[in-house]
């Protein structure tokens, strides 16, 4: 049977999806500080920390935002963002020798003022769980900034991401301890939130990082009825439950579900994930299949659409 | 109420206690006062001064410390008067027949001592960093130079004397000889910039400052305490134990230290709790409940504390420092004005003039903080030698001084900034710069190393010299061999 409809080309910039981010990338274009605190004021915690980082990406904005600083330097909003942008502008650039370690080097030190100064700010927290890592300060530093982010937050996703990442054996933890950490704050999460994915960004890293990176080697360890079984209760637990709300980050949610259930052989429940994304994409986690996200999307997508069996 | 006497020509003060009666005799003399050469030199005129060990028991006891020396009894009248006498007596006829085993017992009192790095790092190796180093002096110690320490400190006009009681006991006579009043020294500074850190050879994260001493230094010092609790005991698991203190100095400066003894595996984020502890200083964040807490206590530690006679060895070093004794209601209402904003501003002065140790094989360079020591220059004139099979090593040697050049970092001492010299029978040498940087220079790994030994020497005067003991065979470093493998093993 042929799907209903011809999917969009994906479309990974979040803006598509959220579209304050657009609002504020004029502010900042704009120069108008005012402005861009008017949106994150407004948001969410969880939204306004990836408001920030999806800012992150914006050339040109360091400036500014230093003269912000130098104006306030209580502005915690600032000081993430300009954070952000330099580990940012580091990681793009980490093959070219120094650089990054230069970048952190600046943006640590902004990111301790801000936790000094508004300790309250889960953003900066998140941040400094990224700094963490690249800084290579190891997991029990990590888990410190964690345990400062979860008496403000426990249930702040974008940092718990991070610490997922930070308890992998890439980062110096165990396979262990980031399921382990995954599980306990995906059940702790009340039903229908986005936490759970937690779960499925652990079994994903797991599977990619013993897989050797490949789809072929990941889905050993996804196509596990143990592992499937545990997706599938997260997926329902989350993104299928009916208090799920797209909130900020159920983009880069389903489709990390999505990946997950391609990679371990459920292309009927992945279709439904790429069905309700209706053509939104994101570069987590399908980055580590290629060097287009998009591209890989489209493939899978694809496949997907012509997969047969399953609920609908 | 404290009464200001005098006995014998040395200040007393008298105070009446609601326990058990306790007098001290204070010398304003310390650990600050040595040199490296004579490290060790007030320990062992305490020991030896303080009556022979049958005598000693919980109600005696003496005490060297950085700018002080004390000897304190506790008991009746007659114990006391007694007491001070044997003291006396021993100052002035010191039993130097006991020299050999006091030296024995303190070398076995330092087996189990952990040294601080951080008031060597601060001060170098001089007055208020001497607290770094080892009783260097003890082994060339000699009855003469212990003679020549008493006359110049342990005398009547650099003394003082607490009496915990109703009255002065009867009897009680002070039998010093003359001398002259030795303010405490100046401390001296080995660092280029505060903020500053170097890295430690433990476990543990430390961190010392120096401020203005006043109430108010005192209560940030245990609100700090509070913070550290709370950060790296409770919030998270990372510490075993969190400390911090306050020590007056003669000076009106005070220096705090804080340390945090981390959880195995946790080295990490014990620094990083602490760094983030030190950066809410700088942002002059501090809880105000905090500071009430700490005010009450204090101020309940004071009024026991003036119970006891407890108030009176600080009064008394006051009077050595010649500052005015102050009574329990003045330090109380002084205690009670501090506010959570006064507070604030020290900790932001704290943080400024702060020196933190990070744990072993961390550093603090991703916080921002420069490292201390910095970068020695050179000595200018001098033959540069090569180290045999290490093409990075080289030593630098002249008249001005010795540098070591070992990869990027220089090392250099100064003859006319050496504190000291370690002189191995072997041949080994270690000059150590009044700034605390040492050059150690092993002459087993330079062609014609003898020569270099030899210089030295000569630079160097006797006074300044240490004998270490001899080092066993295996430890004393070979050149690395260049192995030619390739051309004597076949692959098979």
């Amino acid at each position: 049977m042929l799907p209903a409809m011809l999917p969009r080309h994906p479309v990974l910039d979040p803006a598509a999806a959220y579209p304050k981010i657009v609002t504020l990338r004029a502010a900042l274009a704009a120069k108008d500080w005012p402005a861009c605190r008017e949106v994150l004021d407004a948001a969410e915690p969880v939204e306004r920390t990836l408001l920030l980082r999806a800012c992150a990406d914006r050339a040109g904005i360091e400036e500014h935002l230093r003269e912000v600083r130098a104006a306030d330097p209580a502005d915690g909003a600032a000081a993430v963002l300009l954070a952000q942008r330099l580990i940012a502008d580091g990681w793009a650039a980490r093959h070219t020798g120094g650089l990054l370690a230069a970048r952190l080097a600046e943006a640590e030190p902004i990111l301790i003022a801000a936790a000094a100064r508004t300790p309250d700010d889960p953003a900066v927290w998140t941040a400094r769980l990224t700094s963490a890592r690249g800084l290579g300060l190891g997991v029990c530093e990590g888990r410190r900034r964690y345990d400062r982010l979860a008496e403000i937050d426990p249930h702040h996703l974008p940092g718990q991401s991070e610490l997922v990442q930070q308890l992998t054996p890439r980062w110096g933890g165990t396979w262990a301890d980031a399921l382990a950490f995954a599980r306990e704050r995906a059940a702790a999460a009340p039903l229908g939130a986005l936490n759970a994915v937690l779960v499925a960004e652990a079994h994903l890293e797991q599977a990619l990082g013993e897989g050797g990176g490949t789809a072929a080697g990941a889905r050993r360890h996804l196509a596990a009825p143990s592992v499937l079984a545990e997706l599938s209760e997260a997926a329902a637990h989350s993104i299928q439950h009916p208090q799920f709300r797209r909130t900020h980050g159920w983009v880069q949610v389903l489709n990390t579900f999505a990946m997950a259930f391609c990679l371990a052989g459920e292309p009927h429940t992945a279709r439904q994930m790429f069905e309700a994304l209706d053509g939104l994409g994101s570069e987590y986690p399908w980055h580590y299949l290629g060097e287009s996200a998009a591209g890989v999307i489209r493939s899978y997508r694809i496949r997907t659409a012509f997969a047969r069996g399953g609920s609908s | 109420m404290i009464r200001q006497l005098e006995v014998d020509g040395v200040p007393t003060l008298l105070a009446p206690v609601s326990g058990p009666m306790h007098a001290g005799l204070v010398f304003r003399v310390g650990l600050a006062d040595e040199t490296p050469a004579r490290r060790g030199i007030t320990h062992l005129v305490e020991h030896l001064v303080l009556p022979g060990p049958a005598q000693v028991s919980s109600h005696l006891n003496s005490r060297t410390g950085i700018e002080h020396t004390y000897f304190h009894v506790q008991g009746s009248a007659e114990r006391i008067t007694g007491f001070l006498a044997e003291v006396c007596a021993a100052l002035r006829r010191l039993p130097v027949d006991r020299l050999d085993g006091e030296k024995e017992i303190l070398r076995s009192e330092a087996e189990g001592r952990v040294s601080d790095p951080l008031p060597m790092r601060r001060h170098g190796a001089r007055d208020f960093g001497m607290p770094s180093y080892p009783e260097w002096g003890l082994d060339g110690l000699a009855a003469e130079h212990l003679h020549e320490w008493i006359a110049r400190y342990f005398t009547r006009d650099n003394a003082a004397l607490w009496v915990a009681g109703d009255e002065l006991p009867e009897g009680l006579a002070l039998d010093l000889p003359d001398g002259a009043r030795q303010p405490a020294p100046a401390p001296s500074s080995a660092l280029a910039q505060t903020p500053a850190a170097f890295t430690g050879a433990g476990e543990r994260a430390a961190w010392d400052t120096v401020v203005r001493r006043e109430a108010r230094a005192a209560v940030f010092a245990n609100v700090l305490e509070r913070q550290l609790d709370r950060d790296l005991c409770r919030r998270s698991a990372i510490a075993a134990a969190v400390r911090t203190e306050y020590q007056p100095r003669a000076a009106r400066t005070a220096r705090i230290t804080a340390f945090a003894e981390p959880l195995a595996g946790h080295r990490d984020a014990a620094l990083g709790g602490l760094v983030d502890a030190l950066a809410a200083l700088q942002a002059g964040r501090v809880e105000a409940d905090d500071v009430t807490t700490v005010v009450e206590l204090t101020c309940d530690g004071l009024r026991e504390a003036e119970e006891r006679g407890g108030r009176l060895p600080g009064q008394a070093f006051n009077v050595l420092a010649g500052l005015s004794v102050r009574g329990l209601d003045d330090a109380i209402a002084e205690v009670r004005a501090v506010t959570a904003a006064e507070v604030a501003e020290v900790a932001t002065a704290a943080y400024g003039a702060g020196l933190l140790m990070t744990p072993a094989g961390t550093h603090a360079g991703w916080a921002g903080y420069p490292v201390t020591p910095a970068e020695s220059v050179p000595v200018s004139a001098g033959r540069v030698r090569r180290a045999r099979g290490d093409r990075k090593l080289r030593l630098v040697h002249g008249d001005e001084g010795v540098s070591v050049v070992a990869g990027e970092t220089v090392r250099t001492v100064r003859y006319d900034a050496c504190a000291a010299l370690l002189a191995w029978p072997d041949g080994a040498r270690e000059l150590i710069g009044d700034d605390g940087i040492t050059v150690r220079v092993e002459p087993t790994l330079f062609r014609d190393g003898a020569v270099v030994t030899a210089e030295i020497d000569a630079h160097v005067p006797a006074a300044h010299r240490i004998t270490m003991p001899a080092r066993e065979p295996g430890s004393i470093p070979a050149p690395r061999r260049r192995l030619w493998a390739g051309t004597l093993v076949r692959p098979d």
